[in-house]
């Protein structure tokens, strides 16, 4: 199974496309079943038609309608802070009469709300009502006054507007109710004053009433004697007890209710929307349930089986029929993938969508990519670093998946992970080789170098070990990676310089390469020998004579000269600007690499020359000379093609698959896209492989930063001695730490990543990736589920 | 300089910009065209949830009435707008407290003639505009004089510095509401105009020539409405805002008119004009002169978003979205009432 996974991520899905034809009274059940299955795509028969002029858009609307009940639910359910029960919300099938119940249930729940405001009401004017009794002890009986409760925030422009309006003749008095009250309506908390006004005459009466009215005050009646008032006061008191039960009651009940609604409010939500979503796909098919759908090649029993099951399902006699189509439209693009493979090929669809069965970048960027990352980051320290942060998240990955990670950042990474693993591990492997943790090296196979033998004594403060000297090299280079010893050395960094530079160069050689012979398996597949010959092949030469000519001559170099001859060694630069300066190198007495380097060298070049008028001219003359021998045999190939047309046409009764005329040849724009392609290779060979030195630019940061950071923090807190040293290094510990985690992880490694990601986009996949494709969208109800459609 | 004079210009409201401009994209010409062919108004909310609308109207139970749709986009502009204002501060805070005055005003004048004609405040206050709605507001129908109006209750609100023109001890009756309005919005005008000019720049010459349009309006409009009523010339000339491109020649032009024509002379004189009582008629397939004048406003306010870094923007982003609410309710009253013949009279908005 996992090897087969293997071979469909290399190429995309075979697709087809395929028709259904529905019964009606099955079509529900079995659209619901492909929804479960996930494998088919509707395309939109009617696509003039608005969307509330389909065929099923009174239950579309009615669905929508349930979601809003739901949604009433959910925000009673979490007003009371009840917990919603979301564990178990794979529901395996939809049945459409148990959504009915929640209607009645939404009712209910409804009606006790409705009674819970009135009570609330009532208890809160009482409440009031008591509180002002309570307040009102003085009072002149001969003077008129009138109380009420407002608002905390109206109070002030309230006193002002009555005393504007009655010219200061009144007196108010206000205090605040210090408990605080609920608003009935929308159950916030609210703070309220109590106030009297006292005043005389009708006239102010009527007035002060307007104002209160106005400022939304609600007054109430108060009688003046204390005896009067002691009465009422205590009739209040016993409604309040006497509502306050009634509340009680409701309340348990409702609450009652809601904790039944809370079990379920998560299985009904995705009911609805499952339903929704099939009648959202229904509108998609034609008026008679003719529907058509891409689906991959493989799973059509799976689709088979699915319909049949749902045919089933709705007890209908009559079954299902699906049936291959022939057609000329491009298919969608589907690559499956799983948890780990998904978050490499989101890399390569944020490119662009692969064409329909081109090679698939993905399956080789799970190692290239991570590898070009480490060459940039090599770090033992780092890498574990990393390599541990993306352990944890992939240990962790069950929890996350069931409660998906808020944060947007978070998420990236965490959709990530398989990929930070394995850039950690590859950082692993490479400061292995750059021999660096943390900037420092270890000295495990113990250094190839002798010092003894360069007669070392502590007087001199510099030294250079000679590896000409017998006895200073030990013959045998240091087991793996780089010598500890270069730690030490002032020259570090121009040796590693030329060593990186010279690798970096390789590397992109190799990936470039790659690149075109992937090239070549999609020239095999589709078959198109023109461009295999007249595009490919001079590409593959060029490359190699160019780009591939300097890395033999690197490895040359390399295995070939020692040591000892070091000093007369031929600069590979100079020997490359003779090379097209077509200079022998001995005119010049310069040593040459190797013996016949010059004839080789003008065979070469000749090679290159030749290969660009091969790449510019060969593709648009023979397609010239095609077009020509067409239009030679009138109506010969062209009526062929139309009678194809013509059969389509009568098998799918439909005029969409018609539509791609056979090409019209024009000369010009075929010269000049050749022309583009052409220039836009040749110098890529070049821009492309100087773009490849980044990959030394980055290695060379890191590890300057790197040293910089231990150097100038750590070094300072370990060379203090004694108790202060200790403390010291403590503090600077944690300085050094979060700076390394800062600016060594996070910002160089996203430094990093963005350039392996620029190395795969444009240098790697621009040999051979087209990415004009378009992705399959599958009708799945997990994706809808997920809120990912 | 460059960069440094864009950052203050961010820090003075970029943000809130990039927003309004963000908030501005309701609905394409596109959309109309799906909306005029709804059948019923639910299909109008199915449709409308395709556009920049969204869910707004998610929540509300069927059958949909045409004034839940109405209130229900205002309270989406009302939401909008109030979280602008709540994050601006000193000049735009100043600006878009202007572009509520006229809210305000809109406001006490329905309350004050509301309270004339004997209606219950709990009837008007759903009417008035949430905009325009402050603290005083509801306690204008106490008074019976102007003297009394601003003597209790406005002289705390914002609106105060412009009705001192209008106090007087007459009694508030029909004729005097009228007046009260037009000043009070010729002062709101002159105010707002003063403002934007003196703050200069981008906002000066985007803001001047949509509210002189206003203040052309007004007067035009004014004029017009006063043909047969005892308004006479003189205190229909005291009602003229003095602000737009007709001051101060048109407008005593203007003063003089007893007739349609003589308006509609007055105002060929002026290019931006013309073009507007062109055309116009009571005939039916005729556009009115108001249409017109609508037409002309978007315009105005649609070419404001060419400029960055004004607060034309904001003014031009509440009228748009109010023009939009308009054409969204016309048409969905055009379907409810299933009258088709003029669902196509909306101003559409480029």
């Amino acid at each position: 199974q996992s090897l087969f996974k293997m071979g469909s991520l290399f190429r995309s899905e075979e697709m087809c496309l395929a028709q259904l034809y529905l019964q009606s009274e099955a079509a529900f059940a079995c659209v619901s079943e492909l929804g479960e299955l996930g494998l088919a795509q509707f395309r939109d028969l009617n696509p003039d038609v608005n969307a509330f002029q389909r065929k099923f858009v009174n239950e579309v609307r009615r669905c929508d309608d349930m979601e809003r009940k739901l949604r009433f639910l959910e925000k009673e359910v979490k007003k009371d802070n009840l917990a919603i029960d979301d564990t178990d919300i794979i529901t395996s099938k939809t049945d459409y009469r148990e959504s009915f119940r929640v209607r009645t249930t939404e009712e209910t729940v409804g009606l006790y709300n409705i009674y819970r405001e009135r009570g609330k009401t009532h208890i809160q004017e009482s409440l009031t009502a008591s509180a002002q009794y309570n307040l009102v002890v003085y009072n002149i009986s001969f003077i008129i006054f009138v109380a009420g409760v407002l608002m905390r925030d109206k109070i002030s422009a309230f006193e002002r507007v009555i005393w504007r309006a009655c010219r200061g003749n009144v007196f108010l008095r206000y205090t605040e109710i210090e408990a605080e009250l609920e608003d009935p309506h929308t159950g916030d908390k609210v703070n309220k004053y109590v106030f009297i006004v006292f005043f005389q005459g009708d006239q102010l009466k009527s007035r002060i009433k307007k104002i209160c009215t106005g400022f939304r005050a609600t007054l109430y009646p108060c009688p003046e004697t204390p005896q009067e008032r002691r009465e009422i006061a205590l009739g209040v008191m016993t409604r309040i007890e006497d509502l306050q039960t009634v509340l009680n009651q409701t309340a348990d009940h409702r609450r009652m209710v809601l904790s039944q609604v809370a079990l379920n409010i998560r299985v009904w939500l995705i009911k609805v929307r499952k339903i929704k979503a099939i009648y959202h796909t229904l509108n998609l098919f034609n008026k008679c349930l003719i529907a058509e759908c891409w689906c991959p090649v493989v799973d059509i029993d799976r689709i088979q089986l699915a319909l049949r099951r749902g045919t089933e399902l709705s007890g209908s006699s009559v079954p299902s029929i699906m049936q291959q189509m022939q057609t000329k439209e491009n298919p969608p693009t589907y690559n499956q993938t799983d948890k780990f493979t998904s978050g490499f090929q989101a890399i390569i669809d944020a490119f662009g969508v692969s064409n329909y069965r081109e090679v698939n970048p993905a399956p080789f960027t799970i190692i290239t990519f991570p590898f070009l990352f480490a060459v940039m980051f090599g770090d033992m320290g780092h890498g574990l670093l990393m390599f541990l942060f993306a352990l944890y998240l992939v240990l962790k990955e069950n929890r996350y998946m069931k409660h998906k990670p808020e944060d947007e950042i978070f998420k990236m990474m965490f959709d990530g992970r398989y990929l930070i693993l394995l850039m950690g591990l590859f950082s692993i492997y490479t400061g292995f080789l750059y021999n660096e943790c943390f900037s420092r090296s270890i000295n495990i196979f113990g250094t190839s170098w002798n010092v003894r033998a360069m007669n070392f004594t502590l007087k001199n403060q510099h030294l250079t070990l000679d590896p000409n000297k017998p006895g200073v090299f030990r013959g045998y280079p240091y087991f793996y990676g780089i010598d500890p010893i270069w730690q030490s050395a002032e020259n570090k960094i121009t040796v590693q310089n030329s060593y990186k530079m010279k690798n970096a160069v390789l590397m992109g050689f190799a990936q470039m390469i790659f690149g075109l012979s992937l090239a070549f398996c999609n020239r095999r597949h589709f078959k198109d020998k023109l461009t295999l010959y007249c595009e490919l092949l001079p590409q593959l030469l060029f490359l190699c004579a160019l780009i591939g000519y300097l890395c033999m001559c690197i490895l040359y170099k390399w295995s070939v000269w020692t040591v000892a001859q070091s000093n007369t060694a031929p600069s590979l630069l100079i020997g490359l600007i003779d090379m097209y300066m077509l200079t022998d190198p001995k005119s010049n007495n310069r040593v040459p690499l190797y013996t016949g380097q010059y004839q080789v060298q003008i065979f070469l070049v000749i090679v290159t020359v030749l290969c660009v008028p091969w790449m510019f001219l060969s593709k648009p003359y023979i397609l010239y000379k095609r077009s020509k021998q067409k239009k030679g045999v009138p109506g010969g190939l062209d009526s062929q093609s139309d009678d194809d047309v013509a059969i389509l046409h009568h098998e799918n009764n439909d005029a969409n698959y018609g539509k791609q005329e056979p090409e019209s040849f024009d000369m010009s724009e075929v010269i000049i896209y050749q022309a583009i392609h052409t220039i836009e290779f040749c110098l890529s060979c070049i821009s492309h492989t100087a773009s490849y030195l980044r990959l030394w630019a980055l290695s060379l940061a890191h590890s300057e930063l790197s040293e910089v950071l231990w150097s100038m923090v750590m070094h300072t807190g370990l060379a203090t001695s004694g108790t202060s040293g200790a403390i010291l290094s403590f503090f600077v510990f944690w300085f050094f730490s979060s700076l390394t985690v800062s600016i060594l992880l996070v910002m160089e490694g996203l430094s990093a990543f963005l350039h392996a990601i620029r190395l795969h986009w444009v240098e790697f996949q621009s040999k051979f990736y087209k990415g004009e494709g378009y992705i399959f969208s599958p009708f799945s109800f997990t994706l809808i589920v997920e809120g990912k459609v | 300089n460059k960069v440094s004079s864009f950052k203050i210009k961010l820090e003075n409201g970029g943000f809130l910009e990039g927003l309004v401009r963000g908030f501005k994209n309701g609905i394409s010409k596109e959309d109309y065209r799906h909306l005029t062919q709804c059948d019923t108004l639910e299909d109008l909310k199915l449709h409308l949830q395709g556009t920049g609308y969204g869910h707004f109207l998610a929540n509300e139970p069927s059958p949909l009435t045409v004034s839940v749709i109405d209130e229900k986009l205002r309270e989406k502009l009302v939401i909008e707008f109030e979280y602008i204002r709540n994050h601006a501060y000193k000049d735009l805070a100043t600006f878009l407290d202007f572009i509520k005055y006229s809210y305000m005003i809109d406001n006490i004048i329905l309350l004050i003639t509301g309270t004339l004609h004997q209606r219950q405040l709990s009837e008007l206050l759903p009417k008035c505009h949430p905009l325009g709605i402050f603290d005083q507001m509801e306690t204008v129908t106490i008074a019976s004089t102007t003297a009394d109006l601003y003597n209790a209750i406005l002289v705390d609100s914002p609106l105060a510095p412009f009705f001192k023109e209008c106090i007087s001890e007459e009694d508030l009756n029909e004729m005097n509401i009228e007046i009260i309005r037009n000043t009070l919005y010729k002062a709101y005008l002159e105010a707002f105009y003063d403002w934007c000019q003196q703050k200069g720049g981008a906002t000066a010459d985007v803001m001047c020539e949509i509210l002189a349009f206003e203040a052309d309006r007004r007067s035009i409009i004014i004029t017009i409405n006063s043909f047969g009523t005892e308004l006479t010339k003189e205190d229909r000339a005291k009602l003229y805002p003095r602000r737009g491109k007709l001051y101060p020649d048109g407008l005593l032009e203007l003063s003089k008119a007893d007739e349609y024509e003589a308006v509609k002379r007055v105002s060929e004189l002026y290019a931006e004009y013309k073009p507007l009582f062109d055309g116009t008629g009571n005939n039916p397939g005729d556009k009115t002169l108001e249409d017109k004048f609508f037409e002309h406003e978007v315009t105005l306010n649609v070419n404001s978003f060419m400029q960055q870094f004004q607060y034309g923007v904001f003014y031009s982003y509440v009228k748009l979205k109010e023009q939009e609410c308009r054409n969204i309710i016309w048409i969905a009253e055009c379907i409810a009432q299933r009258h088709r013949a003029k669902i196509d009279s909306y101003i559409p908005i480029m």
